[in-house]
This record gives structure tokens, C-alpha cells and sequence, in this order.
């Protein structure tokens, strides 16, 4: 574990110390070889039990792909970023590096966190680095009010949470995942019992984010520079699943009943951002609601408990990282272009960027879920653990199914197909940077489906 | 495109751009001249300093990475070896050659021994119980 997180830790003397030549240079390479180690992560002799163990790290099949992916996303970010930030003074660019690297070293504490209270600081620790880089780096006056949303929507999950965790701590006398599943139950009155398990929840469903609690995220996402975009979108929501699937053991047995609503709620919340979807006109807002809309499914399939529901709500939630993260890249190539993220603005751009528009088209079908990728293997195990719970979930989830693959296809119709518009006469070819940043979303996608065992969690 | 002019028999001074001539006949009809070189209808506006000039402009081999074209070069270089040719091949690579990844194969395996041991011996193949019945020890059904 520490082979990870101290270079990742060395990352931030590096990016100060190095010269303002080599800077984003240097910082891509080792954060491209770090992702590289991270890999052994992916090592592990047995699927039952914990790995890498140490007093307060370790890692088990839920939280290596996680960790897998988080190390892998800094250098996709660093390369996304490094064209905005080209103008700007060398220290406001150091910082921003800085601010991604720590976001790095407080995802991998967070999700190889062997003890609930170090993976709750964690996940608040993950708030200020973002909040900075939207409110500092984002483009339009309304990041302001999305970072106050982002932070308050946050926080006024997470303080119950605290308060729960406390309880816990205070009745048990530990919080580490190595025990707490052996515990007995904690509260005693019906009352108190509830709201225990509304507290503990609460937090991660409005990061997920839930339905009812999901305004922060097209706020955020729309906001945030690309590289506070891509860390929301791939891994940020992520959190939110893991914490969810971690504290849902010591949740039982009030989860059998407590969770319906929250189970239709994310389900209905599938359809609904679906269809604002379809009605989107600004491009980064629809692929942060098609992102809520995923994430509902996935929220629904971790509030289930069934063992194919918890593989496929972590396959999605891999799937979900990569392919969110690669249309808010390629968002934002069009972003550099046009200044900006109205659709109709830039239209038939296959005919001008036709090599763009191979990687808007596969990235599109990894959307909408296309067999084989795993966004549609995650989708089916959800969807059919989901029927086995209850016949009528099949109702919603298909035209959940249904509305995604619209609002897939209008997004990459809108942009891609049509007739240019008149004023777009001259448009910069897209760089080698940005083809390499979609190769290195879109390549491990499709490597994904050769061995799918990599990010299944536990069950066969 | 000068050599293309000076042969149409037209020595053309440098302060005519090359780039913005079009041949656009202005003369009458029955004039001698054949076509006259004209500016372009539309005024390339000076925007020097004020516009978005294109990194192209400077360096058509832009790579994205950074307007000094030697370290955009290197930087492409690392970039795509370490991303494609180091993270994914070799990465790709060792996670391929994992050695029986979450013991898939070796439960396979067992679980065909296990199947044989039973038929030869006419055991069950599975037991309903999961843990042997004997071994539980119940509390007794008073009330507390």
C-alpha cells in the first residue's frame, strides 16, 4: 500500500521543485508510472478477505478497482488540464497540480481505509481540494454558487454520519472493517434505531448522488474545469457507492424494510434525469445528469444487498468512471474550441474532426451501455437482481434502459452528425494530447471486457 | 504561388499579399488586360496580440503539450510511452499472466475432485447442512 502512497505523497514536493519546462512533463510521467504500480493492486491470491493489510490500509475486491482507478486518474486529468492552464502564472499551476495530487492521496486513504472513522475523514478531506478547484478554476460566475451547493449538500449528509459513527464507536469501542460485521446490534429504541440508519446512509446516498439530493451535481460537474470534472464524475461519485457498500453490513436487519424508498427513489430518479437529459441544451449538464442517472442504478443495486447486485453496481461504477470521465474530456475539447457548452453551437463536427468523432461515437455506445462492455454487463446484473427483488422494477429499469440510449444518441447526433454551422470557419485540429487522453479512457474500457474478473467484488 | 503569378506575366509587389490575391476580372470586356490581381473582398482583421492566434500558427507540429516545440515533442514521447506502451501493454500484460485470479480455476478443480470422491464413495455430493447438526449447540428456550 505505502509502494502507492508515498510516491503519490513525493508527487507534491516534485511538482514545486521541478523547473517550469519539465513541469507538466514530469508530473505526467511519474503520475503515469505510479497508475502503472498501482496495478499490483490487481494481485491478489484469494477473492475472500483483505489484502496489502497493515494496522490502517488495506485493500479487498471492492476497493482495488477503486483504488486502481483513482491512481489511474490523475494522469488523465493532468493531461486534460495542461492546455487551459498554459496561460496562467507557473505557481497558480503548480497548485492546481498540487490540489489533484492531494485529492489522489485522499481517495486512496479513503478507499484503502481499513477503519470507518479514517474512511469518513477521508471523504471529507476529498471536499476541500474540490471545492478549490471549482470555485477557483472554473470558468463562469456560477461556480460559486455550485461550490456552496457541492459543499453544503456534502456536508449536511456527512455531519449525521459523524454523529453516527460516534455512537458506534462509543457502544463498540472500534470501527475497524475487520470487526464490525461481527457486531451486535447497537441501538436499542425502534426510533433511535431508524434514525441511526438514516444517518449512517444519508451521506452517501446524496453523494451518490440519490434523486431527491442530486442538484449539487450538475451544478459541479457543469462548473468545475475539466480536471475537477473528470475527479467528480469518475471517482468522487464512487465514494458515495463504496461508503455505501461498506456500511450497509452493519446496517442490518433494518435495511430489509428502510431502503424501499430509497430504492424507488433512485429508480424513478433513473427515469427522471434520463428525460431532463433529453432536454438538455448545454452538453456538460447532460452528461452530468446522464451520470446521475447511472448512479441511480447503481445506488439501487447496492440497496438490494444481493451478491450480482453488488458485482454489477461495481462494474458500473468502473465502467461509469472511465466512460463519464472521457465525454466530459471530449466536453471539453469542444469546450477549448467554441468557449462554449451549448450543443447546437457546434454541430456536424464529424465532418470537420473525424478522428474526435471516432472517440465521441465509442464513448457514446459505452454509454448507452453496448454489449459487451462492461457498462452493460454492470447495467444487466443490476437490472436482473433488481427483477429477481421485484418483478415491477423491471418497468423502471427498462425505460430507464430505454432513455439512456436516447439521450446517448441525441447527444452524439447533436454533435457529431448534421450540418455545420456557418460560423464555425476555423477550429484547431484536436492535438495528439487530447487522442491520447481518449485512448487511455477508452482503451482500458475495452480492455475491460477481455477479463471483467478484475472488477466483479466478490461473488463468481 | 509568386512563381505561379510571375508567369502569367505579372511581376507582383511584395506589399500585395500572396495568400488573399484572387483573379477577378475588373476591367471591361474589351480591354487589353487580361485579369487583375485583387486583394480579398474581406479585410484579415489585425488582431495581433488581441485575437486567439493558433498554436498551429507557430508550430504546425503542435502536439498540444506545450508552445516551446521541443519540449511539446518530449513530452508527447513520454506521455504515449508511459500511458500506452508501459501502463497498458505491460500493465495489461501482468494483469493477464495474474496467476489464477480470485482462485476461479482452483474451485473448479476441487470442486470436480470433490465430485469424484463422493460418486466413488457413494456419498451425497452436497449436504443439506451446512455445518454438522451435532456441533450446534442451542440456548435453551427459556425466557429471559
Amino acid at each position: 500500500m505505502l509502494k502507492i502512497l508515498i510516491p503519490s505523497i513525493l508527487l507534491l514536493p516534485s511538482t514545486w521543485l521541478t523547473p517550469q519546462k519539465y513541469l507538466w512533463t514530469t508530473t505526467l510521467s511519474y503520475s503515469l508510472l505510479i497508475a502503472s504500480a498501482s496495478l499490483m493492486w490487481l494481485a491478489t491470491p484469494s477473492e475472500t478477505g483483505w489484502s496489502f493489510l497493515s494496522c490502517l490500509m488495506a485493500s479487498d475486491p471492492i476497493s482495488t478497482p477503486l483504488l486502481v482507478l483513482t491512481c489511474w486518474l490523475l494522469p488523465l486529468m493532468v493531461l486534460a488540464s495542461q492546455n487551459h492552464l498554459m496561460l496562467e502564472p507557473i505557481n497558480r499551476q503548480r497548485t492546481f497540480i498540487s490540489l489533484l495530487i492531494s485529492l489522489q492521496i485522499f481517495l486512496i486513504l479513503a478507499f484503502s481505509a481499513t477503519e470507518l472513522i479514517m474512511f469518513y475523514i477521508m471523504f471529507e478531506a476529498t471536499l476541500i481540494p474540490t471545492l478549490i478547484i471549482i470555485t477557483r478554476w472554473g470558468n463562469q460566475m456560477e461556480r460559486l454558487n455550485a461550490g456552496t451547493y457541492f459543499l453544503f449538500y456534502t456536508l449536511a449528509g456527512s455531519l449525521p454520519l459523524l454523529i453516527a459513527l460516534l455512537l458506534l464507536q462509543n457502544s463498540t469501542g472500534t470501527l475497524s472493517f475487520f470487526t464490525i460485521p461481527y457486531l451486535p446490534s447497537t441501538c436499542s429504541t425502534p426510533w433511535a434505531h431508524k434514525m441511526w440508519w438514516t444517518a449512517c446512509l444519508l451521506a452517501f446516498l446524496i453523494k451518490m448522488p440519490l434523486y431527491g439530493a442530486h442538484l449539487w451535481l450538475p451544478k459541479a460537474h457543469v462548473e468545475a474545469p475539466i480536471a475537477g470534472s473528470m475527479i467528480l464524475a469518475a471517482v468522487l461519485l464512487k465514494l458515495g457507492g463504496y461508503g455505501m457498500m461498506r456500511i450497509l453490513i452493519i446496517l442490518d436487519p433494518l435495511t430489509k424494510e428502510l431502503s424501499y424508498p430509497f430504492i424507488i427513489l433512485a429508480l424513478w430518479g433513473v427515469i427522471m434525469t434520463g428525460s431532463i437529459c433529453l432536454r438538455q441544451t448545454d452538453l456538460k449538464a447532460l452528461i452530468a445528469y446522464s451520470s446521475v442517472s447511472h448512479m441511480g442504478l447503481v445506488a439501487a443495486g447496492i440497496l438490494i444487498q444481493t451478491p450480482w447486485a453488488f458485482t454489477g453496481a461495481l462494474i458500473l461504477m468502473i465502467a461509469h468512471g472511465l466512460t463519464s470521465s472521457a465525454l466530459f474530456c471530449l466536453a471539453n475539447t469542444n469546450y477549448e474550441r467554441t468557449h462554449s457548452r451549448t450543443m447546437i453551437l457546434a454541430r456536424g463536427l464529424q465532418t470537420l474532426l473525424p478522428l474526435t468523432a471516432v472517440w465521441w461515437f465509442i464513448a457514446t455506445l459505452a454509454n448507452l451501455a453496448l454489449p459487451p462492455l462492461p457498462n452493460l454487463m454492470g447495467e444487466l446484473m443490476i437490472i436482473t437482481s433488481l427483477f429477481n427483488w421485484s418483478m415491477w422494477t423491471l418497468i423502471l429499469t427498462g425505460l430507464g434502459t430505454l432513455i439512456t440510449a436516447g439521450y446517448s444518441l441525441y447527444m452524439f447526433l447533436m454533435t457529431q452528425h448534421g450540418q455545420l454551422p456557418h460560423h464555425l470557419i476555423s477550429l484547431n485540429p484536436p492535438h495528439s494530447r487530447e487522442h491520447l487522453l481518449l485512448t487511455l479512457h477508452l482503451l482500458p474500457l475495452l480492455l475491460l471486457i477481455l477479463k471483467p474478473e478484475l472488477i466483479w467484488g466478490w461473488s463468481a | 504561388m509568386l512563381s505561379r503569378l510571375s508567369r502569367l506575366g505579372l511581376a507582383l509587389p511584395r506589399s500585395v499579399s500572396v495568400l488573399s490575391t484572387r483573379f477577378v476580372s475588373q476591367s471591361k470586356a474589351d480591354s487589353a488586360i487580361s485579369s487583375t490581381a485583387v486583394t480579398e473582398l474581406y479585410e484579415p482583421v489585425n488582431q495581433s496580440g488581441h485575437g486567439e492566434v493558433s498554436p498551429f500558427a507557430k508550430n504546425p507540429d503542435f502536439h498540444g503539450f506545450s508552445t516551446d516545440p521541443e519540449e511539446d515533442v518530449r513530452n508527447m514521447k513520454m506521455g504515449f510511452f508511459l500511458g500506452i506502451s508501459v501502463a497498458l501493454v505491460i500493465g495489461g500484460t501482468f494483469i493477464h499472466y495474474l496467476p489464477d485470479h480470485g482462485m476461479r480455476k482452483w474451485a473448479r478443480r476441487e470442486a470436480e475432485r470433490l465430485i469424484l470422491l463422493r460418486e466413488k464413495e457413494g456419498l451425497p455430493l452436497i449436504e443439506e447442512n451446512y455445518y454438522d447438526v451435532s456441533k450446534i449447540i442451542l440456548p435453551s428456550s427459556n425466557e429471559d
